[in-house]
C-alpha cells in the first residue's frame, strides 16, 4: 500500500516535472519578449524590464531560476501588474473559484447520481425518460450558452438573480448551475447506466436469491459496485469544472482563479499563464490521486492487483 | 409415494417478452420433488430448464413472466406468496446455486460478508454467531483454513473454491431444497466430479432435497434419484435414474442417450447425434416440440402435444409422447 | 389427464411428412451484424433526424455562402442590428403608393422596405426630440413619431394616436437579421458552421490516422513498447484538454490554423486508449491466435482481425469526440482564443450577442441554437449508433 502511494507521487512528481517543463519551453518559444508588444515602450525601458526579471539571462538559467522558484512555491512575478506576484493572483482568485467549483460538485454529485439511480430503477418508466431527456439537453448545449441565457431569461427579464458578482447567495445560482450542468448530467447518464449494468449481474440475482431486502440489494449489492465507475470519473469532473470556471467566471464577471487565467491570455502575461496552468496541474493530480485511493476503498481488486506487482 | 412432494409444480408457463416477441420458455412444466430427494432436470441448452427453476422462485428478469401454472411448497402456492414471503422463503427454505461461480459472487464484498448477511437476514442471531457458523460451513465445504478465509475477496479463491463458497452460502440456513443450476459446467473437468461429490456428500449428511440443473448426462447418473427430461420447454419423460437410463421411452431422451459416449456401452456403437435444432421457441411448434426432428414423428405429432402417459408407477416412469397410446402402432425393436 | 385413452382418428397415426429442410428450419432470416446495426439504427427516429440534420448542416455550410448574395465580411453600419422579423408598419401619401416601414425596437430607427419585407435602407428622421425622447420622421404630408418616452418604443401619429403594425413579415434581404457591424448573420451562421464541421473533420482524421495507429501499435506489441507509449498518454491525459489547447493558442496566436494544429495535436488520446484497450483484449482471442497459426502477417491480422472487430467502440468514441471537439473550438472562440475577426465560428457569434444581449437579445439565438442543434445532432447519432452496435445497453 505505502510502496504504491510512494511510487504514484514518484510518478506524479515526474509527469508535474515534464509539465512545467513544456509549460516553460512553450511560452519562451513565442517569438518576441513579454514586453515587445507594447509599443509604447522605449528600447532602454525594455531593456531595463528585461533585465529585471532575468530574461536576458540565458534560456536555461531562467529555467533553473524557474524551477527553484517553484520547490518553493513561488511562481514568480506577474509581466502585467507590476509589484503583484502569480501567487498572489492565484490566492485572490481561489476563494471565488474554490467556492464555486465546490458548490458545483457538490451538485453534480448529490443530485447526478440520485437522478441516475432514479432513472436506472424505473427503467423505461417516465421517470427515466424525462431524466434522460434532461441530461440529454444538459450534455448537448455547451455550459456558455448555458450561462448566458439563463443569464437573460433570470437575471435580465426575470430580476431574480443577480447579473454579476457574488454579494449573497442568488449570486451563486447561476454560476453554479451553468458549471455543473454538464457534468450533472453525464454523471446522472453515467451512474444509470452503471448501476443497470450491475443490475443485471448474476451477483444482484444472487442477492435476491439469498432472500436479502431490496434496499440491502440496492445499497450494498448494486450501488457499492455502481460507484465505481462514476468515483473514477470524478478526476476528470473536477479538472472539466476547473476549465469551465474560465467562461462561467467571465459571463458572470467572477473575480476567480479563471477570470486572472482569461485575463493573462488577452494580457499575454506569461508568467501568470504559466503558474495558472502549473497550479492547475498540481491541482489536478492531487484530485485524481485522492480518487484512486477512493476507488481503491471501493474496490478490493486493485488492491490485489498491487499485492501480486 | 404417500407423503405429499416438498414441492409440487403444475402447469408452469413462463415467456419473455423480447423485441422481437414472445419467447415461451417454459411451457406447461409438471413435475414433484420429495423431501429428501436428488431430482436432475437434463435438457438442452434453452430447453427452459433454468427458467423453470428461476420461476418457481421468481428470479426472472425484467421482461419474464410466468403466466400461469402453480408451484406449492410445503403446501404454499409460492407463485402467489407476496414478496415479503418470498423474501423470507429464499435462501432460507430454498436456496440457489449458480453456474457461474466467477460471476454469481459480488467482486466488491468478502466472502464471509456475503455469508454471514444471508444468515443475518434469516436468522435471529448475533454476528459473531453468525460468523462462526460460515467457520462451519466452510469445513463442511472443505475449504482449507476455513477461519482465515473469512476475510478474503472472492478473486482471491479459485473457481473451484468459489463454488464451494456457493455451496457454503446455499447451506448457510439449512434449506429444505437446494436447487443447483449446472453448478459445474463452468469449472474444470477435475474440479467438477469434486464439487458434484461435495454435494451428495452434504445431501446426505443434512438431508435435504436438490435440484440439480445439468445438460451433463454423466453428472445425472451419478448423484441424482431420479431425472426429468426437458425438450422445447416441456417436461418430456421423468423416472428414477437407472430405469430411465436402462428403459428410455421417449424418442428424445432414446436419442439423447445415444448421443453421449456411456461407459456401460462399449459395444463399439457409434454415437448418434440427434439431427437438427432446438425450436425457436419465439415460434415453437404446434404440437410436439420434438416432432421436426423425430424419427417416429406421426400426424397427431404435428398437430397436438401429447399428454403424460404412466408407463411405470413403481419407477415414477411417466413419458410424454404419442407413441405410449394403447392404439399406436408398435415401434420395431422398442424394449417398452 | 382425461385425453389419455381418448379415441384417436387411426389416419393420424400415419407417419408424419416432415419436410428434410424443416428440421434444420431457422425462423428469423439470419443478417450480419452490419445489417441488423443499420435496421436497428434506422428504427432509431431521433438517431436519424440527428442524421438528416448533419447532412444538411454540412450542405448548408458548403453550398450556403456560394449562393448567398452577402459574405461573411461585408459591413453596412447603415443597415446594423436588423431582427429577422419585422413588425411593418405603412403610410399611406395622398397620390402615391404606400411606404413601408419597420421600427427597430433596439435602436428606435425607422428602415424602409417593401411590402413583403425586402429591406430597402434607413430612413432619416426629420428631427430628433431627444427631450421628449421622440423622433420625427416626415412621409410627404404626413408625420410620423418615434416614441421611445416608454418601452417598448410606439410609433404615433400627430395626434398622438397610435399607430398599430401592419403586420409582421420575415426579413427577407436578412433571413437571420443583420449583427452590430450590419453583416449578414445567416451567412456569418454558415461560415460558423464551416469551421465548426472543419473541426469535427479534423477531429475524425486525426483519431483515425494518429489515434487508431497509436492504440493499436501500443495494444498489439504490449510490454515494453505499451508501457512507454502509455505513460506518454498518461502525461498528455493529466492537463486538461482545454488547457493543454488555450497554451497551445496562446503560443500559435489565435486563428483557424492555431486551432486546427492545436486540437490536432492532442485530440486522439482518448481513441488511442480506447483501440489499445480494445486490441489488448482482442489479440488474446482464439480466433487471433488461429490466425496466427495459419502464418498470417502481422498487417493483416490488425486490418483484417483486430480492427474491424474495435471497430464499434471506435466509431461511438468517435461520435462523442466529435461534438467535444466542436465544443471546445466555439469555447475558445467564445473566450477570444478561437478563430479571429472577421471570420465567425459560432463561438464568437456568441460572444458578440453577448455583448448587445440587453438590446437585441435575439441575436443570442442563432448562434446558441445553432450550435446546440449540432451537439443535439452528435450526441443522438452517438446514443443510436451505441445501441445499435450494442442492443445489450438498450433493453
Amino acid at each position: 500500500m505505502l510502496a504504491y502511494f510512494a511510487k504514484r507521487i514518484g510518478m506524479m512528481v515526474v509527469t508535474l516535472f515534464l509539465i512545467i517543463t513544456l509549460t516553460f519551453f512553450l511560452m519562451h518559444a513565442i517569438p518576441g519578449g513579454p514586453f515587445t508588444s507594447e509599443k509604447m515602450l522605449a528600447p532602454e525601458i525594455e531593456e531595463a524590464l528585461n533585465a529585471k526579471y532575468g530574461l536576458n539571462d540565458p534560456l536555461w538559467v531562467q529555467y533553473l531560476n524557474y524551477l527553484k522558484g517553484i520547490i518553493t512555491l513561488d511562481l514568480g512575478p506577474s509581466f502585467k501588474y507590476p509589484g503583484i506576484r502569480v501567487n498572489d493572483l492565484i490566492l485572490d482568485g481561489l476563494p471565488v473559484t474554490a467556492k464555486t467549483g465546490f458548490l458545483a460538485l457538490l451538485c453534480v454529485a448529490a443530485l447526478g447520481i440520485p437522478l441516475g439511480i432514479l432513472a436506472a430503477l424505473n427503467q423505461n418508466k417516465w421517470q427515466d425518460t424525462a431524466v434522460m431527456m434532461l441530461a440529454t439537453v444538459g450534455v448537448a448545449i455547451p455550459s456558455y450558452v448555458v450561462a448566458t441565457v439563463a443569464l437573460y431569461i433570470f437575471a435580465l427579464q426575470l430580476n431574480l438573480v443577480p447579473t454579476f458578482g457574488l454579494d449573497d447567495w442568488r449570486g451563486y445560482i447561476l454560476p453554479v448551475a451553468a458549471l455543473s450542468g454538464f457534468w450533472l448530467s453525464f454523471i446522472a447518464r453515467l451512474s444509470r447506466s452503471s448501476l443497470l449494468e450491475v443490475l443485471g449481474q448474476d451477483y444482484i440475482v444472487t442477492a435476491k436469491a439469498k432472500g436479502l431486502h431490496p434496499l440491502s440489494i440496492l445499497f450494498k449489492h448494486g450501488l457499492r459496485n455502481a460507484l465505481i465507475p462514476i468515483v473514477t470519473v470524478l478526476g476528470p469532473v473536477v479538472a472539466n469544472l476547473l476549465t469551465g470556471s474560465f467562461v462561467i467566471e467571465q459571463i458572470f464577471a467572477l473575480p476567480g482563479i479563471g477570470r486572472h487565467f482569461v485575463l493573462s491570455i488577452s494580457n499575454r502575461d506569461y508568467t501568470t499563464i504559466m503558474g495558472i496552468t502549473i497550479f492547475y496541474a498540481a491541482f489536478l493530480m492531487v484530485m485524481i490521486l485522492i480518487v484512486d485511493i477512493l476507488y481503491m476503498l471501493l474496490d478490493p481488486r486493485i488492491k490485489l492487483a498491487d499485492r501480486n506487482k | 409415494m404417500t407423503q405429499s412432494p416438498l414441492l409440487k409444480v403444475r402447469d408452469l408457463t413462463t415467456s419473455f417478452f423480447t423485441s422481437r416477441g414472445e419467447v415461451q420458455a417454459v411451457r406447461g412444466v409438471d413435475f414433484d420433488i420429495h423431501a429428501g430427494e436428488v431430482l436432475g432436470i437434463v435438457g438442452e441448452s434453452g430447453s427452459g430448464k433454468s427458467i423453470t427453476c428461476m420461476s418457481v422462485l421468481r428470479l426472472l428478469k425484467n421482461n419474464g413472466r410466468t403466466i400461469k401454472g402453480t408451484a406449492h411448497f410445503e403446501g404454499r402456492d409460492l407463485l402467489e406468496l407476496s414478496e415479503l414471503e418470498m423474501r423470507r422463503l429464499r435462501g432460507n427454505d430454498v436456496a440457489m446455486i449458480f453456474q457461474d461461480p466467477m460471476t454469481s459472487l459480488n467482486p466488491t464484498l468478502t466472502v464471509g460478508e456475503q455469508i454471514i448477511e444471508t444468515i443475518i437476514a434469516h436468522k435471529n442471531i448475533s454476528r459473531s454467531a453468525a460468523r462462526e457458523r460460515v467457520v462451519e460451513l466452510f469445513e463442511l465445504v472443505k475449504i482449507p483454513e476455513a477461519a482465515s478465509r473469512l476475510g478474503a475477496y472472492p478473486h482471491e479463491f479459485s473457481g473451484g473454491m468459489r463454488q464451494r463458497v456457493m455451496i457454503a452460502m446455499a447451506l448457510s440456513c439449512d434449506p429444505k431444497l437446494l436447487i443447483a443450476d449446472e453448478p459445474t459446467t463452468a469449472l474444470d473437468v477435475t474440479i467438477q466430479r469434486q464439487i458434484l461429490l461435495l454435494l451428495k456428500e452434504i445431501q446426505s449428511r443434512l438431508g435435504m432435497a436438490i435440484i440439480l440443473i445439468t445438460h451433463d448426462l454423466g453428472v445425472i447418473a451419478e448423484v441424482t434419484d431420479r431425472i426429468l427430461v426437458m425438450y422445447g420447454g416441456t417436461a418430456m419423460e421423468t423416472a428414477n435414474v437407472h430405469h430411465l437410463f436402462d428403459k428410455p421411452m421417449h424418442p428424445y431422451t432414446q436419442g439423447l442417450l445415444a448421443s453421449v459416449p456411456n461407459v456401460n456401452n462399449i459395444d463399439g456403437e457409434k454415437l448418434k447425434p440427434i439431427p437438427g435444432s432446438p425450436p425457436d421457441m419465439l415460434r415453437p411448434p404446434k404440437g410436439c416440440p420434438f416432432m421436426p426432428r423425430c424419427d417416429k414423428a406421426m400426424e397427431i405429432c404435428v398437430t397436438t402435444g401429447a399428454p403424460e402417459f404412466e408407463i411405470d408407477d413403481a419407477q415414477s416412469h411417466k413419458s410424454r409422447c404419442w407413441l405410449h397410446h394403447p392404439d399406436a402402432p408398435q415401434q420395431k425393436g422398442d424394449a417398452a | 389427464m382425461n385425453n389419455l385413452n381418448q379415441k384417436i382418428d387411426p389416419q393420424q397415426w400415419a407417419p408424419a411428412k416432415v419436410d428434410a429442410g424443416e428440421a434444420e428450419f431457422i425462423a428469423a432470416p439470419s443478417l450480419t451484424f452490419w445489417q441488423d446495426v443499420r435496421s436497428r439504427l434506422w428504427q432509431n427516429r431521433p438517431a436519424m433526424f440527428s442524421l438528416a440534420f448533419i447532412i444538411l448542416l454540412v450542405a448548408a455550410a458548403i453550398f450556403g455562402p456560394m449562393i448567398s448574395r452577402h459574405t461573411y465580411f461585408d459591413q453596412d453600419l447603415k443597415l446594423s442590428n436588423i431582427p429577422p422579423i419585422l413588425q411593418l408598419y405603412e403610410v399611406q401619401n395622398e397620390g402615391q403608393a404606400a411606404t413601408y416601414f419597420f421600427l427597430n425596437s433596439g435602436n428606435f430607427k425607422l428602415y424602409e422596405t417593401t411590402e413583403d419585407g425586402e429591406l430597402k435602407s434607413i430612413l432619416r428622421a426629420k428631427r430628433k426630440d431627444l427631450i421628449n425622447k421622440r423622433h420625427i420622421y416626415e412621409f410627404g404630408e404626413r408625420r410620423i413619431f418615434v416614441d421611445y418616452s416608454t418601452l417598448p418604443a410606439r410609433i404615433v401619429d400627430a395626434d398622438e394616436n397610435a399607430i398599430d403594425a401592419y403586420g409582421t413579415k420575415w426579413n427577407k434581404t436578412y433571413w437571420f437579421g443583420t449583427d452590430s457591424l450590419g453583416r449578414d448573420v445567416l451567412v456569418r451562421q454558415l461560415y460558423g458552421a464551416r469551421i465548426s464541421l472543419t473541426v469535427a473533420f479534423i477531429a475524425t482524421l486525426v483519431n483515425f490516422f494518429i489515434g487508431i495507429f497509436y492504440g493499436g501499435v501500443a495494444g498489439y506489441f504490449g510490454g515494453n513498447v505499451d508501457n512507454i507509449m502509455m505513460r506518454i498518454v498518461e502525461v498528455i491525459a493529466t492537463i486538461p484538454l482545454t488547457l493543454y489547447v488555450i497554451l497551445m493558442m496562446v503560443v500559435l496566436q489565435s486563428g483557424f490554423i492555431s486551432i486546427i494544429v492545436a486540437i490536432g495535436t492532442v485530440f486522439w488520446v482518448d481513441m488511442a486508449r480506447i483501440v489499445r484497450g480494445q486490441m489488448l483484449t482482442l489479440k488474446n482471442q482464439d480466433y487471433v491466435d488461429a490466425a496466427k497459426t495459419m502464418g498470417a502477417s502481422t498487417w493483416h491480422i490488425l486490418t483484417r482481425h483486430l480492427l474491424p472487430n474495435s471497430i464499434g467502440p471506435i466509431l461511438v468514441t468517435l461520435t462523442l469526440l466529435i461534438p467535444s471537439a466542436i465544443f471546445i473550438e466555439s469555447f475558445m472562440s467564445f473566450i477570444g482564443l478561437g478563430v479571429s475577426v472577421p471570420m465567425a465560428s459560432w463561438g464568437t457569434l456568441t460572444s458578440e450577442a453577448v455583448e448587445t444581449l440587453r438590446s437585441y437579445p435575439y441575436q443570442l439565438f442563432f448562434p446558441a441554437a445553432a450550435i446546440s442543434l449540432t451537439m443535439f445532432a452528435f450526441n443522438f447519432l452517438g446514443d443510436g449508433l451505441r445501441d445499435a452496435l450494442d442492443p445489450r445497453l438498450r433493453k
